[in-house]
């Protein structure tokens, strides 16, 4: 039992020394009601683009905002876009932002780890120690499921101008290829040279200049 | 009277021979030609343009549209014509040409292969200028007939009839950089026949963009005393690699020649007119390139020395501007800082974050849109906009922008700055309830936008935010986090592991030991019942192996029957188990149910005992 409440302080001294920075941020960035107070003002506005990816953003954030998903929902009929679906499985595991889910796996961690170190110390009442595991794997496969379901979006991009040329080559003068929409979603494959080599829903491909399309999130 | 008979037979052997020598041009020509007369006038009169169709056919003809000439049909004629002894019914329109202004006016051929005809209208002597309507907007000017010679370093082709000249900038270009071109074709007036596919650059390092050479300009110019027909094209082209590189432009042109010496020809000259050239010269059509001369392009890297941390690429000559709007607005309330980049360069690589951080301000990504001022979208104007929302009440300054780029001219790095902005921000209603920003009160009519119309309202704002939109689980510095715990509890597991006592390892050890004799046990019983004595004494040897091999620290393999014969010489019973275990097994002695009774007895006695220690 010593030995258990030894690791206890160090794991609780290591917890803090490493997540102090993490809320020491001295400027907040993005909330989810601040991206969605964005979107409803780059949609009053009247700039579709804008809006569509301040709302995908604020839905990382809260992805079981209802009136995210509407005003989303709401906006890319309103530009003749379709409206974004979700499997069974993306609803399932994005219960939670991926913030509380980071947070429950690392509680998961630790009942996985203090219920392997009881059992060690233990072994009466192995059923007891089974079941901590269990619930800490699955608290564990928690943002695990969630990172499979989001990072096709972390892929994501969000044509911001109307009318965005897509080249067949990363060059300024490349000949187009075709159009895009304001508000479309397409998926980033690479960037070069201030290009996006984008892929649209339909299987399309080029480079669009990047000042046209935004990542859903801001690369650094 | 002899005389007179003489030159009347001269006379008709000429038209005879003039029949002849036009007869192959009328079968290669086209059927339709336009005529005007005269070809000089004064402002207040009219001029008669006449489009003659040579057959029964019935070719497109289009009335041609000049701006500053006003067109009137005023007769349709029909006749029959007798060419080299073969009739040929032809019609003609006749037009009637009234000019609105003094000038020199291109009227354009009535058919795609037609040759321009040229209209020169005087002003009245003693007018100072051109009358122009009242009411309709001022024409275009037209272009400007004078006299010049072949730009300097530009060769005709061998038969006179087209040149091609290649504008760019006297001076090294740099990759990247957009470079304006101008294609500049010069055709003889009735020499080319046709366009063979859109003028191109030689070489494979640059790439011309082809979408802009749709649209040449048109002019008439006279070189050296002969009518040219100028078409020019002005598009642009980027090099991606340095070097040095060759670089002309090319044409593809169908063009006629003439059959004939040149001296001979003297008399179609005469005319003036390149359609009676063509319709009394012979000529024969033939397909050529028509090749601008070589100019060596010199291009090179953008310099690493002095390049600025905000360079985007950029390559031209630009200048900038911001203002912010509205200059008062609440606490939350959002306010887009404008900055607009003009001039000529490269503009899909103007890009500017504009504000990245700024105290008492939350600033968002801007987004940019382009206005091009020229077709090749080389000059125009790009405005970035970026929303801001201050935290805090007060008289505020947003701070200068800059944007770096890279001036070819100069071959230096330029930064432009914009002055610092001043706004005053008051205190909002909605500050006790509000941090995050209030944007319905755009200064933009939220009733004039359709989108504003069915939106959910705004959220109150939240106090949590994040510093990051990548989640937590992808961020090396929260993984840390977990990664430290596991190691933390895998080195705990490793100590616990080593410092259990041994006690505690003899107990587990003699209760996997147990659980195995167990299920030896029930093993025996079985072979017991079904009368298997392999099976019975195998499971027997095994259930006794376990248990001796835990008391004398050995494998289980390794309690052969020598060793308990050596150890255990006073227990008969279990020598003889291990012994008919292995009989059993290599000879199947049979053995009736009291031998299982008693030696199942025996072996349940042994493992007791040894549980007991």
């Amino acid at each position: 039992m010593k030995n258990c409440a030894q690791l206890a302080a160090l794991a609780a001294v290591s917890l803090a020394l490493i997540a102090a920075p993490v809320h020491a941020e001295p400027a907040p960035g993005f909330s989810a009601a601040g991206l969605y107070n964005l979107a409803n003002a780059y949609a009053r506005q009247g700039k579709p683009g804008m809006a569509v990816l301040n709302y995908e953003r604020a839905s990382l954030l809260s992805p079981n905002d209802p009136d995210i998903d509407a005003n989303l929902s709401y906006v890319r009929a309103a530009v003749h876009l379709p409206a974004p679906s979700r499997s069974t499985f993306d609803r399932m595991v994005r219960i939670a932002s991926p913030y509380a889910l980071s947070w429950i796996g690392v509680i998961g961690l630790v009942i996985v780890g203090v219920s392997v170190l009881a059992a060690q110390l233990a072994s009466r009442r192995r059923w007891f120690h089974r079941l901590g595991m269990l619930f800490g794997i699955s608290m564990l496969s928690l943002p695990l499921a969630n990172g499979i379901a989001l990072w096709p979006i972390l892929q994501e991009g969000v044509v911001i101008t109307g009318a965005t040329p897509v080249r067949v080559s990363p060059v300024p003068m490349g000949d187009p290829l075709f159009v895009l929409p304001e508000a479309e979603t397409v998926k980033i494959a690479v960037e070069h040279e201030g290009f996006l080599l984008i892929q649209t829903g339909a299987g399309r491909t080029g480079w669009a200049s990047r000042s046209n399309v935004a990542p859903v999130v801001p690369r650094k | 009277m002899s005389k007179n008979r003489t030159q009347g037979g001269w006379l008709i052997a000429l038209v005879g021979v003039l029949l002849v020598s036009a007869a192959p041009a009328i079968a290669d020509d086209p059927l339709v030609y336009a005529t005007i007369q005269p070809a000089q006038i004064t402002l207040g009169e009219s001029a008669r343009f006449t489009i003659t169709n040579l057959g029964d056919g019935a070719a497109p003809i289009t009335m041609p549209v000049v701006s500053g000439l006003q067109f009137e049909i005023v007769a349709h004629t029909h006749q029959i014509e007798l060419i080299n002894g073969t009739t040929l019914p032809s019609s003609s329109i006749v037009v009637r040409v009234t000019p609105q202004m003094a000038g020199i006016f291109s009227i354009p051929g009535v058919t795609p292969k037609s040759p321009p005809l040229v209209l020169q209208v005087n002003a009245p002597p003693g007018s100072a200028g051109a009358p122009r309507p009242s009411k309709s907007p001022a024409p275009i000017p037209p272009p400007i007939l004078a006299g010049g010679s072949i730009p300097k370093g530009v060769h005709l082709t061998e038969d006179g009839s087209a040149y091609v000249r290649l504008g760019v900038p006297k001076r090294e270009v740099y990759v990247g950089e957009i470079v304006p071109v101008e294609i500049e074709v010069g055709m003889r007036s009735g020499f080319v026949t046709q366009f063979n596919g859109p003028p191109k650059l030689t070489g494979d390092d640059f790439t011309l963009n082809n979408s802009l050479l749709r649209e040449p300009e048109r002019s008439e110019r006279v070189i050296d005393g002969q009518a040219f027909v100028l078409l020019t094209w002005h598009s642009a082209f980027s090099v991606v690699k340095p070097g040095s590189f060759p670089l002309s432009a090319e044409v593809p042109l169908r063009v006629k020649i003439r059959t004939q010496p040149r001296q001979e020809s003297a008399l179609d000259d005469k005319f003036g007119d390149p359609f009676w050239q063509n319709i009394f010269g012979p000529s024969v059509r033939k397909d050529i390139n028509v090749e601008s001369p070589s100019q060596e392009l010199k291009v090179l890297e953008l310099p690493a020395e002095g390049r600025p941390a905000d360079f985007h690429g950029a390559i031209g000559t630009f200048a900038i501007e911001s203002d912010v709007s509205p200059v008062k607005a609440d606490a939350g309330d959002p306010l887009t800082l404008t900055m607009r980049v003009v001039g000529s360069g490269n503009f899909d690589r103007v890009d500017s974050t504009m504000l990245d951080h700024v105290e008492q301000w939350k600033t968002y990504p801007p987004k940019s849109t382009f206005k091009a001022n020229d077709p090749m979208g080389h000059k125009g104007e790009k405005v970035f906009e970026q929303p801001l929302i201050a935290s805090k009440p007060g008289a505020q300054t947003l701070p200068a922008l800059s944007f770096s780029y890279f001036d070819p001219n100069t071959r230096r790095y330029q930064t432009a700055h914009t002055s610092p902005l001043s706004v005053t921000i008051s205190p909002s209603l909605a500050d006790s309830t509000l941090a995050a920003p209030q944007l319905a009160a755009s200064a933009v009519s939220a009733a004039a936008n359709k989108l504003a119309d069915g939106l959910k309202p705004d959220h109150a704002a939240a106090e949590s935010f994040v510093s990051s939109l990548t989640p937590p689980y992808l961020q090396s510095r929260f993984l840390a986090i977990p990664s430290l715990l596991a190691l933390a509890f895998a080195g705990g597991w490793a100590g616990v592991r080593r410092r259990s006592h041994p006690a505690e390892r003899v107990f587990a050890r003699n209760r996997t030991a147990s659980k195995m004799n167990q299920r030896l046990l029930a093993q025996m019983e079985a072979a017991a019942r079904d009368g298997n004595p392999a099976v019975f004494f195998i499971a027997a040897r095994a259930a006794l192996q376990q248990s001796l091999a835990a008391r004398w620290q050995l494998a289980p393999d390794e309690v052969t029957a020598a060793e308990v014969q050596a150890r255990l010489s006073g227990d008969d019973d279990i020598q003889q188990v291990f012994a008919l275990a292995d009989e059993s097994k290599y000879s199947g002695r049979d053995l009736n149910s009291t031998d299982f009774a008693r030696w199942m007895r025996a072996v349940r006695q042994r493992l007791a005992a040894e549980q007991a220690r």
